[in-house]
């Protein structure tokens, strides 16, 4: 085999192990395995409305996923994502609902705030966690992991208390924002294009950051040996922070992009989870810039179905979440046992 | 005991380690294994101890052939080894150490008894009770020693026992060595790239060179001879050459570094009250045995590990406390001794390491690659190879070529560990150059030989403090070696003083 084509059939081998896995744990829940897989397709992608739906999944998830290779690059491991996409929500909530959509600013220009004040919230919330891992060594599995439940109980208590609907509080949510501050929709559906634009040039920015810049070249030095690099005066400290501010930026963005595109009003737990899809994402692509937006468009797809299960399998949609898990880690598993694999000598 | 090493291939990859090596090993003698670093000595011991499987060759002990041993087969067949880096449990204590690893695990008692009796028969002073993490690098060899003669092992096999020790404690080693194969029964094989301690130990040497086996030599051999089969005649000329004499300090102007009463926290010691001052052209050593505090030493002179009190100038600038930044914008560079761990990026390639080291002259990396790294340096790697592809030597390479011109004082721990003749010559000539050019050069050696031998000025250690400051007229072995394991203080030696 030439060593261009090396890559692709280990992909192959890994990507037929996954399936093969996957659809013995289907026999085994007792679902027909293939029908099972057909439906989840085609609530995913099957009519306009599904593609839309997993378009605003794709969103969030291309845009953490970028931030989570900023972070990825500098050899963290950015657990919190899904705290930093829960404070962008909520410092995008808090700007668009002091701003007037009667007066003052352009209705423009209170909506460019409210996405900046998400990047903000986000930022914020992921330099704690940073700082904690360069200056209180604290790691930021643990920080992240943390932070996550801190953001969620914050955003619960701006649910139930200060930001309450008039007359009593409720689970669905503050007041829907004024029309005005809603991201331009499309069509009249529920669903905005800023947001996916906005998420493709954050990809693209990201991996132009890690490509092309000396910025990028001092995240993988720090990576390889963070040692080596304070030798050299790249400072891993400030190069972390960096990283983590980028990446909690990003993910801030797409808390704001859930406010302002998608729900008009701050809910419970809003990050839905996207922040730990993310993760699987990136890990899936496994490094791979390339392959990033087609794992992230792939596990959208896979959200988006697995609601369809219920309805036409009576299966548990939860099982979507089980083949999101187990085709990560049979991916992992597969490229280490890949048969006729050529052990490097001790 | 007798031991036939015949035929024996070893590969890893491209590199043919040990190729069609056949050695034989006789009953009541020591027997010398030399060779340069990498010219596959410890391998070949590992294929004998039955850590690695050789792709072609047979193993004969007492008449029974093996085309493979495995480590418990080795053990039983009484073949054991004590390896260059000690492979004990440092958090647990001797007795525990003692009892465990090779047969059944003893108990408490048993290992407290049977571990008195070897100790008692060896003249080893081990308490039972200690952690391995406090002992010293003698006192850890003693303890594989007592586990190994516990264990009734009959071949021995010691891969480089003497760095990291003393030269007294070499001659108790020696001595314990020399009662082991009295017997006529025992035997020793030892490996080193030491040719005096081959003379001083071996009843007969063999040396490898490039894989292959060089000659072998029954005592007493001619220097000349074993020199020109470990490295060709061309290095042996050179190699017995003396080193040109240490460069005079260029003049006792203003030091380029000046402590006093420093304080330096490293991750596991902590470095006391530090005074000291070097001047350009100097090339300093430091003497001491591992976790004396010579590393700590330079890590704070590099700014990697922290100056918690006292003063500390380079280049006339006050450092103490500062962060590492600053002591590279006052020109101080540090080699680590782990080139590959601390020193370099595996996966980055060449050219990045050079964008890295010189941003500001990003743009022209390949052309600075082009003068520096192969033409000045020599290295014979193309630029977008990867750090993790290049040998020891290279590695040593590229890491000299991305020193910047204007270092002031230069820090370096093991510069030439692990490297071949040429590449040792390379790194004095340069760091000569340096000195010559107004540079302070701080080292560390763990070879005792190679530090007085290239020091002007030598900085003795033991247990975290700096024990002496001796000028090169003083320079003895014995005494610097009484000195860095405590047997003597520089006052009852009437030691030098600073300059």
């Amino acid at each position: 085999m030439t060593r261009r084509a090396a890559p692709l059939v280990r992909a192959a081998w890994a990507l037929a192990a996954a399936f093969a896995v996957t659809l013995g744990i289907l026999l085994a829940a007792g679902a027909p395995p293939f029908a099972t897989l057909a439906v989840m397709a085609e609530g995913g992608l099957g009519s306009q409305a599904a593609a839309l739906r997993t378009l605003a999944a794709f969103t969030p998830l291309l845009l953490c996923g970028a931030a989570l290779c900023v972070t990825f690059a500098a050899n963290l491991w950015n657990i919190g994502v899904e705290g930093q996409i829960t404070m962008g929500a909520i410092f995008a909530q808090g700007c668009l609902r002091a701003a007037d959509p009667a007066g003052g600013l352009p209705a423009g220009l209170d909506l460019a705030l409210g996405l900046a004040a998400s990047a903000l919230g986000g930022l914020v919330w992921a330099l704690l966690a940073g700082m904690l891992r360069t200056h209180g060594r604290v790691h930021e599995i643990f920080s992240g992991l943390g932070l996550n439940f801190v953001a969620m109980g914050v955003s619960l208590w701006l649910i139930l208390g200060p930001w309450k609907r008039p007359g009593m509080a409720s689970m669905s949510g503050t007041e829907t924002l004024d029309q005005a501050l809603w991201l331009p929709a499309l069509g009249g559906r529920p669903m905005s294009m800023v947001g996916p634009i906005l998420a493709v040039a954050a990809f693209v920015g990201a991996a132009w950051l890690l490509r092309r810049t000396f910025f990028g070249l001092t995240l993988a030095a720090v990576r390889q040996n963070a040692l080596a690099a304070t030798r050299l005066g790249l400072r891993p400290g400030l190069r972390i922070l960096a990283a983590m501010g980028i990446c909690g930026a990003l993910a801030g963005l797409a808390g704001g992009i859930l406010v302002a595109g998608l729900y008009h009003r701050l809910i419970p737990s809003i990050s839905g989870n996207y922040g730990y899809t993310a993760i699987l994402a990136v890990l899936l692509a496994s490094g791979s810039l390339l392959a990033l937006p087609a794992a992230c468009l792939f596990f959208a797809v896979l959200t988006v179905g697995s609601v369809q299960l219920p309805l036409s399998l009576s299966l548990d949609s939860s099982l979507a979440g089980v083949l999101q898990g187990v085709l990560v880690l049979t991916l992992f598993a597969a490229r280490r046992l890949r048969p006729l694999s050529r052990r490097r000598e001790p | 005991m007798d031991v036939v090493l015949s035929h024996i291939v070893k590969r890893f990859g491209q590199l043919i380690a040990n190729d069609d090596v056949s050695l034989t090993l006789e009953a009541g003698r020591i027997h010398g294994l030399l060779g340069e670093n990498g010219a596959g000595k410890s391998t070949l011991m590992k294929v004998l101890c039955g850590q690695l499987s050789p792709e072609a060759g047979e193993i004969v002990v007492d008449g029974a052939a093996h085309a493979r041993l495995t480590p418990d087969a080795a053990a039983a067949l009484g073949i054991g080894m004590l390896p260059q880096d000690p492979l004990d449990f440092p958090p647990l204590r001797v007795w525990e150490n003692f009892a465990l690893g090779g047969g059944p695990v003893l108990t408490r008692r048993e290992a407290r008894s049977r571990l008195e009796a070897v100790c008692s028969r060896m003249g080893f002073c081990l308490r039972p009770d200690v952690p391995v993490a406090d002992l010293t690098v003698a006192e850890r060899q003693h303890l594989e020693l007592a586990r190994l003669f516990d264990r009734d092992v009959r071949l021995l096999i010691l891969d480089e026992p003497t760095s990291g020790i003393s030269p007294a404690q070499k001659r108790t080693l020696f001595a314990v060595l020399r009662a082991f194969v009295s017997d006529g029964r025992r035997l020793v094989a030892l490996v080193t790239h030491k040719l005096t301690e081959a003379r001083e130990l071996c009843d007969a040497v063999a040396i490898l060179r490039h894989g292959r086996l060089a000659g072998s030599f029954a005592a007493p051999f001619d220097t000349q001879d074993v020199l020109t089969a470990m490295f060709g005649a061309e290095v042996a000329a050179t190699a017995t050459a003396a080193p040109p004499p240490p460069p005079e300090p260029l003049g006792l102007g203003t030091p380029v570094l000046r402590a006093a009463n420093l304080v330096i926290a490293d991750d596991k010691a902590v470095l006391r009250d530090v005074s000291l001052e070097v001047h350009p052209g100097e090339i300093v050593g430091l003497a001491g045995i591992s976790g004396g505090g010579q590393e700590a030493l330079l890590r704070g002179l590099a700014g990697i590990a922290r100056s918690v009190a006292g003063e500390l100038a380079i280049g006339g600038r006050d450092l103490a406390g500062r962060p590492a930044t600053d002591f590279l914008a006052a020109g101080v560079h540090y080699l680590p001794a782990a080139r590959m761990e601390e020193g370099l990026f595996p996966g980055l390639s060449l050219l990045d390491h050079v964008r890295l080291a010189f941003p500001d002259k990003r743009r022209e990396a390949r052309a600075i690659f082009a003068e520096r790294c192969v033409g000045r340096f020599r290295l014979t790697n193309t630029p977008n190879a990867r750090a993790d592809a290049l040998s020891g030597g290279n590695q040593q390479r590229l890491l000299l070529s991305l020193i910047p011109d204007d270092t002031r004082l230069l820090l370096a721990d093991n510069p030439t560990r692990g490297l071949d003749a040429a590449s040792i010559a390379q790194i004095w000539d340069h760091f000569r150059e340096r000195a010559a050019a107004g540079a302070a050069v701080v080292f560390f050696s763990e070879d005792l030989d190679e530090l007085l031998a290239q020091a002007g000025r030598v900085l003795v250690f033991f247990n975290r403090d700096m024990a002496a400051d001796l000028p090169a007229a003083s320079l003895d072995p014995g005494l610097v070696g009484d000195l860095m394991t405590g047997r003597s203080t520089a006052a009852a030696n009437g030691g030098g003083s600073a300059p």
